[in-house]
């Protein structure tokens, strides 16, 4: 605790001399000293974050280390975030209106706030947030320093309740683990998985019967030999080595990891790892436990789907092609005084003819996104101006909503940009579409730390909480939020996608009532997307 | 009538879908063009010999020989090599796959008429 004092101190002055202007850099060594202060920061076990506060809705533009560790998001799921994304639907807290105070005052205050981490824990964040102004006191940004604090506040709270009461709960407790030991025992070895245990140096302590099943080995060739050792070495592949034994220093798990190999006794196979540590109270700890699944005849299935939508599709739209070539060959040659309701049926039906050769594109999609077969033609491009034409394509045909642009990201990004324009094509019409009564949206383009951000933001019907987590779900489209929400399709879902298999993160921010903004970020920086 | 005044071109289309062609040849015929349709992509070196097209439309996914094989045979014959040639196709790939042949251009199925012509009349002129 005191540790933590002191940093926020130190903290607070630094910032105090920034706000009047006195931090500076000496000049030959700006950069080795910024070096040092990033490395500072991301040393520092409290998490720290700057907003940019000129910037609709105060994005993230810095964190450091601990403040992913502690929230348990990755860098690229909060930069270009405002940080109530930490709340999840705990909104009702009196903290929350007094940071809201704070920031629209431009003063510091320090709150305890229940937040949530990625995985849905509640974590008690001491909160420690200040603006940070220039000479002239305009508030440019805000910093915020995190603490945990939990294990504290946890004390707190149990020391309240009665001791008696607890010592019972205690031996319960341990009386109902070992009766569930056993039953995990049971589970674990009737499980249509192959599992493994190792200890911390990767010998194998005992595997399940499935797994001696699969691989054809039995119990004595394999428990007390080192996993590497196994059969023809086929688990010491240098990148799986790197990420299990980085498992148990920084409890983040292996998941889905795919191994192709010519493996003994069975020949060539696909197999996917996801790889845990494991703990039991009083028992052991600092063990490993890897889930082994042959995916090889699933992927097989998956494939064929893929190929047989491909060419469905493919097959589907020649005849499409024609029937639109002669649509449109007829609305050319109508003559003058045809009647308007002619006129208006033909227009009817090429209308009809888009709509199909959307749905026969998005059934591909789909297929191809879940087996992950997405592929990416990467190339340069102009993003602002990508997203400018994308909008006056859209404006074009829309008479209801003006939409304006505002800011600038980047003239230079590498990505796929038709898929990239459908994402903003979908983003759009979505606002256009669940705003009928309004008159605007507005897209806003902005640079934060290395992403680019992109923001769509209508004054429409909004979306409840609830359905905010469902509308990027595959099928959401059933019942009452298919009647909500009729022909978001699964256009979301493969826009998250998208932007996922680019590095970047999508979202929905939205209040019934008052509309919604859908923002995305992307790396700007290949090696950020990719080091995931 | 105006067609004949205003252009005197030959468009060589090979698609191995007859309603395609079908509706390209009336279309292009309407726009102005003479059309010559091949359906079967191992005839059409034959073709392009014989009527000497002003450009080629081309279907990428079709039986025995592909659009893009056949497009880098004509690249590498000198009687060929720069003779505008559009890829059509209904896949999204084909974009790539065009390029890296070597097309003049390319129109993913299916496309919109005006866009057809526009560039059909950049390219063969
Ligand atoms: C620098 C800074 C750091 C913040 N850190 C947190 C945080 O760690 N947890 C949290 O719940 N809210 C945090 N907030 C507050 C939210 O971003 C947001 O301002 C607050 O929820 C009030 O606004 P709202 O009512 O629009 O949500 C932070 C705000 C700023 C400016």
């Amino acid at each position: 605790m005191k540790i933590i004092l002191y940093l926020k101190k130190n903290f607070s002055t630094t910032l105090d001399n920034f706000n009047k202007g006195e931090f500076s850099f000496s000049e030959g060594t700006i950069e080795q000293d910024l070096n040092l202060l990033v490395r500072a920061l991301n040393a520092s076990i409290s998490g720290i974050i700057l907003t940019d506060n000129r910037q609709p809705d105060n994005p993230i533009i810095y964190c450091n280390s601990a403040f992913e560790k502690i929230s348990g998001y990755k860098r690229r799921d909060i930069i270009g975030h405002n940080c109530r994304f930490l709340q999840k639907d705990d909104r009702n807290q009196r903290q929350r209106l007094q940071l809201r105070e704070a920031i629209e005052k431009g003063i510091s205050c320090v709150v305890e706030i229940r937040n949530y981490k990625k995985d849905g824990t509640l974590f008690w964040n001491e909160l420690y947030m200040s603006p940070i102004k220039d000479e002239k006191g305009n508030v440019n940004y805000f910093i915020g320093v995190q603490n945990d604090i939990t294990r504290r506040k946890k004390a707190e709270l149990e020391l309240r309740s009665n001791n008696e009461l607890m010592e019972r709960r205690i031996e319960e407790r341990t009386q109902s683990l070992k009766e569930s030991e056993d039953y995990l025992a049971s589970i674990v070895q009737t499980v249509r998985e192959s599992l493994i245990v190792l200890d911390k140096d990767f010998r194998v302590l005992s595997v399940n019967e499935h797994f001696l099943k699969v691989f054809k080995v039995n119990k004595e060739e394999t428990e007390g030999k080192m996993l590497y050792d196994l059969g023809n070495r086929q688990w010491d592949i240098p990148l799986l080595r790197e990420l299990l034994e980085n498992i148990l220093p920084t409890n983040n798990p292996v998941e889905e990891f795919e191994v192709e190999h010519d493996f003994p006794h069975i020949g060539k196979k696909l197999m996917l790892l996801n790889a845990h540590r494991i703990e039991l109270e009083g028992q052991f700890k600092d063990r490993i436990l890897l889930a082994i699944e042959d995916i090889t005849d699933r992927r097989e299935i998956e494939r064929r789907k893929d190929d047989f939508l491909s060419i469905a599709s493919h097959e589907l739209k020649t005849p499409l092609t024609t029937i639109k070539g002669y649509v449109q060959m007829m609305q050319r040659i109508i003559p003058k005084d045809a009647e308007e309701k002619f006129r208006s049926l033909l227009n009817k039906t090429s209308v009809y003819i888009e709509r199909l050769n959307h749905l026969i594109a998005e059934l591909l999609d789909v297929s191809k996104i879940q087996t992950g077969n997405i592929e990416l033609h990467k190339e340069v491009f102009d993003f602002d101006k990508m997203v400018h034409e994308t909008v006056e394509h859209i404006q074009s045909a829309t008479k209801t909503h003006q939409i304006v642009v505002k800011g600038s990201a980047t003239n230079s990004f590498s990505g796929d940009e038709s898929n990239i324009i459908q994402v903003v094509n979908n983003l759009l019409s979505n606002a256009i579409k669940y705003s009928p009564d309004e008159k605007e949206v507005v897209v806003y383009l902005s640079k934060v730390s290395d992403y680019l951000k992109l923001s769509v933001t209508d004054f429409g019907m909004g979306i409840s909480m609830e359905n905010q987590k469902r509308i990027f779900e595959r099928f959401y489209r059933v019942g009452e939020i298919q009647q909500q929400f009729p022909g978001m399709g699964i256009g979301l879902y493969v826009c998250e996608q998208v932007i996922k298999n680019h590095g970047g993160s999508l979202w929905v921010e939205s209040e019934p009532g008052k509309g919604s903004t859908f923002s995305f970020t992307l790396p700007l920086n290949e090696r950020v997307g990719n080091a995931e | 009538m105006k067609g004949w005044v205003m252009l005197n071109k030959t468009i060589l289309v090979c698609d191995d879908d007859e309603g395609i062609l079908d509706m390209l040849e009336i279309v292009l015929e309407d726009a102005g063009y003479h059309v010559i349709v091949v359906s079967n992509s191992l005839k059409i070196y034959e073709a392009i010999d014989k009527q000497k097209p002003d450009l080629v439309l081309l279907d990428l996914w079709m039986p025995v020989l592909s659009g893009d094989q056949v497009l880098r045979t004509l690249r590498k014959n000198p009687e060929t090599d720069k003779l505008p040639v559009i890829i059509i196709s209904a896949s999204r790939e084909g974009k790539h796959i065009a390029d890296e042949a070597g097309a003049n251009g390319f129109i993913a199925k299916p496309f919109d008429l005006d866009q057809l012509v526009n560039d059909v009349q950049k390219l063969a002129s």
